[in-house]
């Protein structure tokens, strides 16, 4: 038998209690990777955010609009293939209020050219475009209000004042992860011409398709000179860089998150190491057996790591295999449902499943080191003359 | 009953597995309380905003200040009414405010993030006398100068006394003073005078709430009626304290829903590590048991030993735990509130009940953990555990 087949076989002295270690270690392993994929899944929108894609906002907030005749502007920027505008809207379900999701005012042809993953059946899109009180809706969204084509939807504002009612023209799938399932669109010309004269042709924001990713630099600069002289000016951002600079007022809850997911580590070390603890106070006679055969302390070190690291391999294999099916399977779909808005895809990345598996290597050498350390002290005679 | 001091020594002889217990007991404790703190801090910071006898109207169906418009006509009609209190030089006591937010580069983050901008009248002072000035000066009426709260002083770009922001092409906003406002969500805020935001703002002729003192805070029922029986004002009243109360209800719930969840996942893994300790305690204290039984202790006796045991190895984890969460007393904690959709800094608030409930908790677990070990301890037949 090798060293390494006789430290590994140490864990199997205890069965119930390596087991309870196992399970204990496992639970935390899957708490980890729980919270990573929280934060992931937070980043997600930043991640698959579209290449070829800008946003240009006011300047200062984004409760200012801008004029509707920038959009023309900025179509004559060159490298500029197509721009759309869209209005965040505000409204709130009229059955349910409490319910959060959101909702757009969108120019409806151009809007689909420009988000092109967003893909509704061509009958309902056709109908859509001709409806002017027409909306569409994710297909998450659909699913957790409980609507299909066909039905009528009453959105109350809060921004813009009343009860709006709308027809569900279609219900939209995203074919890229750049845009989410959750939201509610409707036509910018319904809600521009039921506004009051001074509040009319103003737009929310302008996304623009460029010809060339890389590009996205320049154009942005070039858009934001043109509108520089003006008393309205503007900053245009990549997709992306729009997505991550949101990820900022989030960041105290990412970063608390960060610090629970540290500390569950600790648990589990502290779990680990307890047992090790515990196995080499009940065979400290053994070892000074060993140390008599000659065996050298770097040997007994090494068996007490070995089995630590062994229960910690192990455990992480369980709490990832628990944790996959559970999350992708059970939670993602509950949270996809429910918290759409917030975490179009929660899904366990590939490399947080690394992550934890070499974590879980690490801390069991880790909780193994101080009882192998001490055990490696020993001497002979002491260690024999123990007892428990 | 086994005299108490039984097992406290056994915890003290085996220090490592009681403390590496205990830590991990001690962990879970600490996160559980510090998101009963945060999720109570964020309820004190709200509801130390609002005060009973204020009244605070914005338009009908806007769920907050920022999405709300109230023409400036109104506010004079609004403040005419009879319930509302006068100052000594006969002036109604209310303000009309603009509430808006600011993008601006939040400072430790790459990112961007909401500050809550507040265009305030000259007396907005009077309306507050509990805002007090703790550096710097007031800012000068109809200029461009601002003043900041102490709580989101140095959390942006710009932010401190001394610096300036932008507001206006070429046109800075500077930052004249520093007030303090006994920890209400106001010291999140940046104040500036209001006709230079309406004017950057594009909104003007509007404000976006009034508030009005009431001669008595039973006066809000009268004052409610009078100003919502017009309908043609389209205007919505709610007592200051009770707004801003709904306003934390949303933050508060993710914060105490994510840290229920997390606390639930790590307390099965310290619960795990609680049993492995006391199944060990009670696999190496076979002969100890077996004397205690032939003393002529009952099995009852033994268990209640055994789970004592593990109640006092738990409650020293809850201790540990609950003096570190007290320590998070001193940390300040900023995130984007949901509601007001700005950056809002917030405490962690102690109380006697979450440490009391923090205390049971460690209780609870020490409980489970130590239940099945101290059942087989029970169990153990006087002529097995003696041939030990």
């Amino acid at each position: 038998m090798t060293l390494v087949g006789l430290a590994a076989r140490n864990a199997l002295r205890n069965r119930f209690r390596t087991t309870l270690t196992i399970v204990g270690v496992a639970v935390a392993i899957i708490a980890f990777v729980l919270l990573r994929t929280v934060i992931t899944s937070w980043n997600i929108a930043a991640e698959y955010s579209a290449k070829d894609r800008i946003a240009t906002r006011h300047k200062l907030s984004f409760v200012i609009s801008l004029p509707r005749r920038y959009v023309d502007n900025i179509r004559e920027v060159p490298g500029v293939e197509k721009a759309t505008w869209m209005n965040w809207f505000g409204g709130k379900d009229a059955k349910n209020p409490d319910n959060f999701f959101a909702n757009f005012a969108v120019d409806a042809k151009t809007f689909l050219d420009v988000y092109d993953e967003v893909q509704l059946p061509p009958a309902d899109k056709a109908h859509w475009l001709e409806d002017r009180q027409g909306a569409i809706v994710g297909s998450s969204l659909a699913k957790q209000l409980g609507i299909k084509v066909g039905d009528k939807f009453t959105l109350q504002g809060t921004i813009f004042p009343g009860d709006w009612v709308f027809n569900i023209d279609g219900i939209y799938v995203s074919s890229r992860k750049s845009f989410d399932q959750s939201s509610f669109m409707f036509h910018w010309d319904y809600l521009n011409q039921a506004l009051p004269e001074r509040r009319r042709d103003q737009v929310g924001w302008v996304a623009t398709r460029v010809s060339d990713g890389g590009r996205g630099a320049d154009v942005s600069a070039a858009i934001d000179k043109i509108f520089d002289q003006y008393d309205t000016q503007t900053v245009t951002m990549s997709e992306r860089a729009l997505n991550l600079s949101f990820l900022g007022m989030f960041s105290a809850i990412l970063k608390a998150i960060d610090i629970v997911s540290l500390i569950i580590l600790l648990i589990l070390m502290m779990i680990l190491a307890n047992t090790i603890a515990m196995g080499v106070r009940e065979r400290t006679s053994e070892y000074g057996a060993l140390r008599a055969l000659g065996f050298s302390p770097g040997h007994i070190r090494f068996f007490i790591i070995g089995e630590s690291t062994t229960v910690g391999l192990i455990a992480g294999l369980v709490g990832v295999a628990i944790a996959w099916p559970l999350v992708n399977k059970g939670i993602s779909a509950v949270i996809e449902e429910n918290m759409g808005g917030m975490f179009p895809y929660f899904r366990i990345e590939p490399i947080t499943i690394v992550l934890a598996l070499l974590l879980a290597v690490a801390l069991g050498a880790l909780a193994g080191l101080v009882p192998a350390l001490q055990a490696g002290k020993l001497t002979v005679v002491n260690a024999l003359r123990r007892i428990e | 009953m086994i005299p108490i001091s039984y097992n406290l020594r056994s915890l003290k002889v085996r220090k490592t597995t009681t403390l590496a217990t205990a830590g991990g007991i001690g962990l879970v404790v600490f996160v559980f309380a510090a998101v009963l703190m945060l999720s109570e801090g964020i309820k004190k910071t709200l509801a130390s905003s609002g005060r009973p006898d204020v009244a605070i109207i914005i338009r009908k169906g806007s769920d907050a200040e920022l999405s709300s418009a109230v023409d400036t006509p109104s506010v004079g009609l609004i403040l005419a009414g009879k319930e509302v209190a006068r100052r000594k030089d006969g002036k109604s006591d209310g303000v009309g405010e603009l509430a808006v937010v600011l993008l601006l580069d939040k400072l430790g983050t790459d990112g961007v993030s909401n500050a809550a901008l507040r265009g305030v009248p000259e007396d907005v002072y009077d309306f507050r006398p509990e805002v007090k000035l703790v550096d710097g000066r007031k800012a000068k009426p109809g200029s461009d100068e601002c003043v900041i709260g102490r709580a989101i002083r140095g959390r942006f770009k710009g932010l401190d006394l001394g610096q300036s922001f932008e507001l206006r092409k070429n046109r800075p906003l500077k930052v004249v003073g520093v007030f303090e406002s006994g920890g209400s969500a106001f010291e999140s805020e940046i104040w500036a005078d209001v006709d230079s935001v309406r004017s950057a703002f594009g909104r003007e002729g509007i404000v976006s709430s009034v508030r009005a003192r009431l001669t008595d805070a039973s006066q809000l029922a009268a004052f409610k009626a009078s100003i919502e029986s017009n309908r043609q004002l389209g205007l919505e009243v709610q007592r200051e304290s009770e707004y801003y109360e709904k306003q934390s209800e949303g933050t508060s719930l993710f914060i105490t829903t994510l840290g229920t969840i997390v606390a639930f996942f790590f307390a099965i893994g310290a619960m795990i590590g609680a049993m492995i300790t006391m199944y060990s305690a009670v696999a190496n204290r076979k002969r100890e048991i077996g004397t205690l039984r032939a003393l002529g202790f009952g099995k009852g006796a033994i268990m209640t030993s055994f789970l004592l045991e593990s109640l006092f190895l738990a409650l020293i984890g809850g201790a540990l735990g609950a003096a570190g969460s007290l320590a998070m007393g001193f940390v300040e904690f900023s995130m984007v509130n949901f509601q007001s959709w700005s950056e809002m800094v917030f405490r962690f608030e102690p109380t006697p009940q979450i440490i009391i409930g923090a205390l049971l908790f460690a209780t609870a677990m020490g409980f489970l953990g130590g239940l099945f070990p101290a059942v087989r301890a029970a169990r153990m037949t006087l002529i097995k555990a003696l041939k030990e």
